[in-house]
């Protein structure tokens, strides 16, 4: 019954997080760079809940991104879900207690999310490099991201810490002994 | 713990999903059509609603301005409109002369009136390097795919797929896009790409070194590939940069169409 609560919650926190970034965001923007919201959403279920949960809301919110608005089915549905599987590969073997680590590994799950969807794009779309450009991008995109990670993270903290207790036990103790 | 019940249904999760994509790639994208039409009409009332509001609230924003720019804007503003009013009677010299000249040709004017139907942007896409948007009219309104998309100003871009009442965009700064067009006096054809570098902004590639290419020269589609009719505006010649070889040169090409602030637009549905 509580995980049915959950993933309901979830499911509406996604549709506020898609009005979010494609009104607000747009709009809001850091020298012309948005922030990806829904990096840190899919890293946040997969590092709370478990692996298979964030790999497949990540593949479930990519799908969905590219039904709307991607140009090409499949881009955002792989490199988020590979971003959910990153997530449990990460709660593995780091600590998400402090600021510090979450804020790494939302650096490096970005990284990874764009290093990866441009690489697709260029697969399938045959888009023309332009590395100083991209970096440009990809630099203040982690930047906007990370700020939003400070903002929420107590959020973050509270809400994963009760998704994580519904879905692996309240092992959080005995997982470090 | 609890590993191998678990990695099981990771595995039939992941194959599930490698078999939708599997399908719906090797099938182009025909097949994808109705799980659009779920997806844009879950989003589509709220997206309006949403929208309308914003726009709204943005054009209020010109209430403080302070009057010195006003003022200023506005003398400006008179002496560019006697320029133009100057330049628009040249122009309507040469279109008379133009038009006496076709009639000597017996050429008929083929691409005199497109056909279009109005439609805002409601939405563009959340990443940073592609700049697809959707807009409110969908195959209701007659939109059919590769259907050219203008804007006042100039070219905007081409429907690459329709649901019941969206269309999804790929504007010609997309760096997925290239256009074929040509440079207004010189009709020397000329390749058009979307970067990632600004909103505004198009690189013009392989340009013979022999010919010439002329800064503020205006950039015209050629009517070559099938997708955009001949003679539509993109832009102005910015800024013209040598290549390492010796063989061709690049060119920076500003849109005439702002896309920041673009929220009409007109589909032309006849070529």
């Amino acid at each position: 019954m509580k995980k049915t609560i959950i993933n309901i919650i979830l499911v509406l926190i996604t549709f506020i997080i898609y009005f979010l970034q494609s009104n607000f965001f747009s709009w809001f923007t850091i020298a012309g760079i948005m922030p990806n919201v829904f990096i840190i959403l899919v890293l946040f279920i997969g590092l709370f809940a478990s692996r298979t949960m964030g790999t497949a809301y990540g593949a479930a919110i990519g799908l969905f991104l590219d039904f709307t608005i991607g140009s090409r089915v499949g881009i955002y549905a792989v490199s988020l879900g590979i971003i959910g599987f990153l997530a449990g590969v990460f709660d593995k073997n780091f600590s998400k207690d402090s600021r510090m680590t979450i804020m790494v590994m939302v650096l490096g799950a970005t990284a990874v999310f764009e290093i990866l969807n441009y690489v697709l794009n260029y697969i399938f779309l045959e888009i023309n490099i332009e590395i100083f450009n991209f970096i440009k991008i990809l630099i203040a995109e982690i930047i906007y991201n990370l700020i939003i990670t400070i903002i929420v993270y107590p959020l973050i903290q509270e809400f994963g810490y009760y998704i994580e207790n519904e879905y692996k036990g309240n092992k959080i103790l005995t997982r470090y002994f | 713990m609890y590993k191998n019940k678990k990695s099981g249904i990771i595995g039939i999760i992941i194959t599930i999903i490698i078999l939708i994509l599997i399908v719906i790639f090797s099938n182009g994208e025909k097949n994808s059509s109705f799980f659009e039409n779920v997806a844009s009409n879950l989003v589509m009332p709220i997206q309006n609603g949403l929208t309308y509001l914003k726009n709204k609230i943005g054009g209020n924003n010109t209430f403080f301005t302070d009057i010195s720019n006003l003022k200023e804007e506005n003398s400006k503003l008179k002496q560019q409109n006697s320029e133009l009013e100057q330049s628009l009677r040249e122009l309507e010299n040469i279109k008379t002369q133009n038009e006496t000249l076709k009639e000597y040709l017996n050429l008929t004017e083929k691409y005199g009136e497109y056909k279009t139907i109005p439609g805002y942007v409601i939405n563009k896409d959340i990443s940073n390097y592609s700049k697809t948007i959707i807009i409110n009219i969908g195959k209701d309104d007659g939109v059919k795919e590769n259907m050219t998309v203008i804007a006042d100003k100039g070219l905007v871009g081409h429907v690459i797929s329709v649901t019941k009442n969206t269309a999804k965009v790929q504007t010609i700064i997309d760096t997925a896009s290239s256009i074929s067009c040509t440079m207004s006096t010189t009709k020397d054809a000329i390749v058009c790409k979307g970067t990632l570098d600004g909103q505004s902004v198009l690189k013009a590639m392989y340009i013979p070194t022999d010919k010439n290419i002329i800064q503020g020269d205006s950039i015209e589609t050629s009517g070559l590939g099938g997708i955009y009719p001949k003679g539509i505006h993109i832009g102005t010649v910015k800024k013209v940069s040598n290549t390492q070889n010796i063989t061709d040169r690049n060119a920076l090409i500003e849109t005439a169409v702002d896309f920041d602030k673009l929220d009409t637009v007109l589909v032309v549905t006849n070529k």
